[in-house]
């Protein structure tokens, strides 16, 4: 169409103008930091992480990255002697999730990105969330030389030191985690039908293989939901599957479950008349969420449950430790948790805060020059034994997993939990033997008090 | 009115000077496109260079939306059917890429996504058959059906496409050495892979607002714009209505699926969540806020959604709400949906249309003094 | 006789009727907008979830459950008839595009609103009747007391707006505004009002059926609306667009065959089987199965 000489020069103006401001404005582009290690300066180091603050899956697990982000609070104010000051960037990426404002090309990938691009550059990513999110990114930040500490998922997928050096996962995978609990079942309910439920991903599958690799074979095999359909239709979607166990006559159930997952299957037992004794992964087995969907009749129920760190009634001395630092900690600060109490305490802000412990205690230990290469050996080759997990966190050149063990506690309240078993167990991802913990965490290091 | 005002001079060196250019674009339109296409591309790649990596990242996804919004643009534009399933379509272009690299890890970047251009094309033909029967509100319906299905489809075929978990490409989509090195040790570690990915998407930006220009002003486009338009007549005319519709949900799926392809190799990954509901209902958005039946418009609206997010957290950061508050998550649908219903109500061309129309009307004698002889 | 009561054929017979209600009810509202007004509304269930937060956000100013039922509905008919008077009206003579959009975006902002007001975790409702379901020698039975109560509302919701229609003053005024809209004018007969009306009626309806999809174990979130809007338009569109009895019908039969699927296949397949369904059934026979208007051929 012929249009008119305004809208010629007009086009014309705007294509010169943008082009301008494009150039402009990427010719600051940020260069690396002086000392060139990205993300390290003399006094500080930039790190971040890409976790649900936002969606889905954030109800609880946003805690995760904010209770570690007020360690690092914690430790700057107090301008520790040879540890630098932390600045941790989180970035939304709600994982990527159908109907929370979220959509288009996923998220993860841009927000990390988005963390690479921070000026001065990223040191590493520590504790961002989730299993695929986390795969997702995990080339592009291999490509980069960025080190990816302390994935918060239990996946197996963060144990690849040969294709991925900088990549280090946390907490122990599903599979240990499922031994331990069959071995305890093995003992308190034998006899009994067990029958099981878990995610139709890695989650389940890893917790599937660890129950019968501790010698729980599941009366109904592997039944599985569908985490994109539970998102869809709500806690309706559970109620066939748990007509199933109830059809099927099971006396103890496994639930391989996330938080919302687990609220659907007992919300609908309960609806069913369905009472069979719960075993439930330490992923889904948050006492609030449990509270919450059998309207406050939790603790009737007697969910069982795996624990990497104290119950909250633990009385062992360095249970009663940490858990005081923690409430210090996290009641100072006041943005991510404004009028904080030691009744508010949950897991998911334990987890959180002993990550940013773990970091911050291999940070002292670097010292004053190091490299993202050099980080990473050291992380491969010391044992952090004094942070709140039950057992000690310890990597190797060939193992990046994370913690390997813990014990059995049970739902004790609506906020509570109760051990049930003090002896603290290991094992490996894979035919290896539970066995009694050689050594557990004790102590706190004096410059963190 | 007595004396000519100055400037009208300089609006007659204007005119004389630009005179040959209007020459080739009427006579020669096919070769006026081309020109204009290779000269807007260049600079673009040029402008690759200067930019900083999070520029080039953004300008890399509003390439790759922007063709998703055009391939709707032709379907809805050009042949008046309106479709809310084309996230889906995308989605099938995003999983063809992921599923081709993993089982065929030395195919040029090209070729697969003309294999992903294809894959569209084809679940488009599936879905496009039994839509010729339908109009308007039950064609609507059932691509929204169609998008609300896909995620299932998708875990159907949980061998291939990866489950709840997606995809990962084999290996990352580098850049090539001499893009390194045209950089130099000076540039930040994420530059080169950036500046790559801009320049890949677009190169197929250029070579797919190309094609479908020419598209849209052949005789095809013109017997589709037919159809939407009266039915009857285009019947008359010879024009099979089926044919017609057919092939504009061919074609608007492949550009749904060739924009999901490129948007695969710049995150890397794909999963499943990501095709849903809210997408094709965003794409519907872009389409019409940035205008419907334009080229502008569809990159209009690939840059809104580009910087959509940023944009959202400017508004965010200027106005102190809570940034992890309810009403920060949700602040971009409620922005898309009201300018959604603003736009159709108030100004149905978009941004790109009015601007067309506004400046447009100012020429009408001058078009006139402008056509040349031969033409009208 | 007990071993047929607890049957699997017949509980998913039951759980099938159950949710099919709810299905019913949004075709129902569906197709009265249709026949009104000739826009296929698709904001439909986002306007009755919003309507649904507005009646059940005053349960913390500790109104009484069914208090909040009613606000909820007579909420979903105000904004059905806000919704007609300001943006629909504008529409009117305008192409086949516009409507269709229009209704999108209002979807979206009401979705988001929703999120942005209330937040996305879903509220259990204070439903007062048992999600338990009654048991027969210690097996249990399709039914339980909420989803009688499901069912009960629906079919005197749909048996009070089938009386409206059939027997009526208003009723035969509104079928006539949508059948022969200047002959009605002529004939005294207020026709801007009838499709007013007509959208605050199947507003009404389609916020009945939000509370019910609300009550039910899985709550209330901005979302809730979402698969059971499409549900509701492919029972709409395969009875015909044009027929209540229609939508009534095969609502019901979509929610038995949706029941059947999830117990003996996979929930997975759900939404491709209706997706199927719908393609089949459009191809055969595209103005519906009960429609009595002739095809609309291409």
């Amino acid at each position: 169409m012929i249009g008119s000489r305004v809208r010629q020069l007009a086009t014309v103006g705007a294509a010169v103008g943008l082009s301008a401001g494009l150039v402009l404005t990427g010719l600051s582009v940020g260069t690396a930091s002086a000392s060139g290690v990205p993300g390290l300066t003399s006094s500080s180091i930039t790190i971040g992480a890409t976790v649900p603050l936002t969606g889905i899956a954030s109800p609880g697990y946003n805690e995760v990255a904010k209770a570690a982000r007020a360690v690092f609070l914690y430790v700057n104010k107090k301008h520790v002697a040879g540890l630098r000051q932390i600045n941790y960037i989180l970035k939304d990426d709600c994982y990527g999730t159908p109907g929370s404002g979220c959509t288009g090309v996923p998220n993860t990938s841009t927000q990390t990105n988005a963390l690479l691009s921070t000026p001065g550059g990223l040191f590493a990513t520590v504790g961002s969330l989730g299993t695929p999110t986390q795969d997702s990114v995990r080339a592009l930040l291999k490509s980069h030389g960025t080190p990816q500490l302390f994935v918060n998922s239990g996946s197996k997928d963060w144990n690849n030191p040969s294709t991925y050096p900088g990549l280090f996962g946390f907490q122990q995978s599903y599979e240990v985690e499922s031994k331990i609990l069959a071995k305890y079942m093995k003992t308190a309910y034998a006899g009994k039908k067990i029958c099981f439920l878990g995610q139709s991903d890695d989650f389940g599958t890893d917790g599937y293989q660890g129950l019968t690799e501790g010698g729980i074979t599941p009366a109904n095999g592997f039944a599985t939901y569908n985490v994109a359909l539970l998102a869809i239709q709500g806690a309706k979607y559970f109620t066939p599957l748990i007509r199933n166990l109830q059809t099927a006559s099971c006396k103890v159930v496994f639930l391989d479950t996330i938080p919302g997952a687990t609220a659907a299957a007992l919300g609908n037992a309960k609806a069913l008349g369905f009472s069979p004794q719960w075993v439930i992964s330490s992923v889904g087995s948050d006492p609030i969420t449990v509270n919450k969907a059998l309207k406050g009749k939790g603790s009737e129920v007697n969910a069982v449950s795996f624990a990497e760190f104290p119950a909250s009634t633990d009385t062992a001395a360095n249970a009663k430790l940490w858990k005081t630092w923690i409430v210090k900690v996290l009641t100072a600060d006041k943005a991510d948790f404004p009028g904080f109490t030691a009744a508010k305490l949950d897991g998911n802000m334990v987890y959180g805060a002993s990550f940013g412990v773990a970091f911050v205690e291999a940070l002292k230990a670097a010292g004053a020059n190091f490299t993202q290469a050099s980080f990473v050996h050291l992380l491969e080759t010391t044992t952090f034994n004094q942070t709140p997990s039950l057992v000690p966190l310890q990597y190797t050149s060939s193992n990046h997993q994370g913690l390997n063990g813990g014990y059995i506690d049970k739902v004790k309240s609506a906020s509570s939990t109760a051990v049930v078993n003090p002896t603290v167990y290991v094992t490996n991802s894979g035919v290896g033997a539970v066995t009694t913990a050689p050594s557990k965490s004790s102590g706190m290091p004096s410059w963190l008090k | 009115m007595t004396g000519r005002h100055p400037l009208k001079g300089l609006g007659d060196v204007w005119d004389a000077a630009t005179a040959p250019l209007w020459a080739l674009r009427i006579r020669h339109p096919v070769i006026w496109r081309f020109a204009c296409s290779v000269v807007l591309t260049s600079l673009a790649l040029l402008g690759t260079y200067f930019v900083d990596p999070n520029t080039n990242y953004n300008m890399a996804i509003a390439a790759s939306m922007s063709i998703v919004i055009l391939g709707l643009s032709f379907l809805t534009g050009a042949s008046g059917q309106v479709s809310l399933g084309n996230g889906a379509f995308m989605g099938v272009g995003a999983f063809t890429m992921a599923i081709w690299a993993n089982h065929h890890t030395t195919t040029p970047i090209a070729v697969t996504l003309v294999i992903s251009l294809a894959a569209g094309g084809a679940v488009g033909l599936l879905i496009g058959l039994p839509a010729t029967r339908l109009r308007g509100p039950y064609l609507a319906g059932m691509t929204i059906t169609f998008a609300l299905a896909f995620p299932n489809l998708l875990t159907l075929f949980n061998s291939w496409t990866g489950g709840d978990s997606g995809l990962q490409l084999p290996t990352l989509v580098a850049a090539p050495q001499w893009l390194v090195d045209l950089l130099g040790p000076g540039a930040s570690a994420l530059a080169p892979d950036d500046m790559w990915y801009a320049d890949i998407c677009i190169v197929t930006v250029g070579i797919a607002f190309f094609l479908m220009a020419n598209l849209f002003s052949s005789r095809t486009g013109r017997a589709m714009r037919l159809v939407r338009d009266n039915e009857v007549a285009a019947e008359l005319a010879g024009v099979s209505l089926p044919h017609a519709r057919v092939l504009a949900f061919v074609v608007s799926a492949a550009y749904a699926g060739l924009g999901g392809a490129l948007a695969t190799i710049v995150s890397n990954s794909v999963s499943p969540s990501t095709y849903n509901l809210s997408l094709s209902i965003t794409i519907l958005s872009l389409l019409v806020i940035g205008g419907m039946g334009t080229l502008s418009g569809a990159l209009i609206g690939g840059v809104i959604f580009a910087y959509s997010g940023s944009g959202v957290t400017w508004i965010v950061n200027q106005t102190g709400i809570d940034p992890y508050g309810n009403l920060a998550t949700n602040l971009s649908g409620i922005i898309f949906g009201a300018l959604l219903m603003v736009t159709i109500l108030i100004a149905p061309f978009g941004i790109a249309g009015t601007t067309k129309m506004l400046t447009g009307r100012a020429s009408q004698k001058r078009r006139a003094a402008r056509l040349l002889p031969s033409r009208s | 006789m007990d071993g047929f009561l607890t049957s699997r054929i017949l509980s998913d017979l039951l759980y099938g009727v159950t949710d099919g209600v709810t299905i019913s009810l949004v075709a129902l509202s569906l197709v009265l907008i249709w026949r009104s007004t000739n826009v296929l509304n698709f904001a439909q269930g986002a306007m009755a979830m919003f309507a649904t937060y507005v009646g059940m956000g005053l349960l913390s100013y500790n109104l009484a459950y069914w208090w909040c039922v009613l606000i909820s509905v007579v909420a979903g008919m105000a904004l059905g008839g806000l919704v007609e008077r300001t943006v629909v009206r504008r529409l009117y003579g305008k192409p086949e595009l516009n409507p269709i959009v229009v209704m999108v975006g209002l979807l979206l902002v009401l979705e988001s609103t929703a999120a942005a007001i209330w937040g996305s975790t879903a509220r259990s409702l204070p439903t007062p009747f048992s999600f338990e379901y009654w048991q027969i020698g210690g097996k249990p039975f399709g039914l339980s007391p909420f989803a009688v109560f499901e069912i009960i509302a629906a079919v005197l919701a749909a048996a009070a707006i089938g009386a409206l229609f059939r027997f009526t003053k208003i009723g035969l005024q509104l079928r006539a505004s949508a059948l022969a809209p200047e002959v009605s004018r002529l004939l005294g007969v207020r026709v801007g009002r009838m499709l007013t009306l007509g959208w605050v009626l199947a507003s009404g309806v389609g916020a009945l059926a939000a509370v019910l999809v609300s009550s039910d174990i899985s709550g209330l979130t901005p979302g809730v609306m979402d698969t059971i809007f499409v549900f509701g338009f492919v029972a709409a569109a395969i009875g015909g667009l044009e027929s209540p009895v229609g939508a009534l019908v095969v609502g019901i039969a979509l929610g038995i065959l949706d029941a059947f699927i999830t117990d003996f296949w996979n929930p997975n397949y759900v939404t491709i089987a209706t997706l199927a369904l719908l393609v089949v059934v459009l191809m055969i026979r595209p103005q519906g199965l009960f429609s009595k208007r002739i095809a609309r051929r291409v």
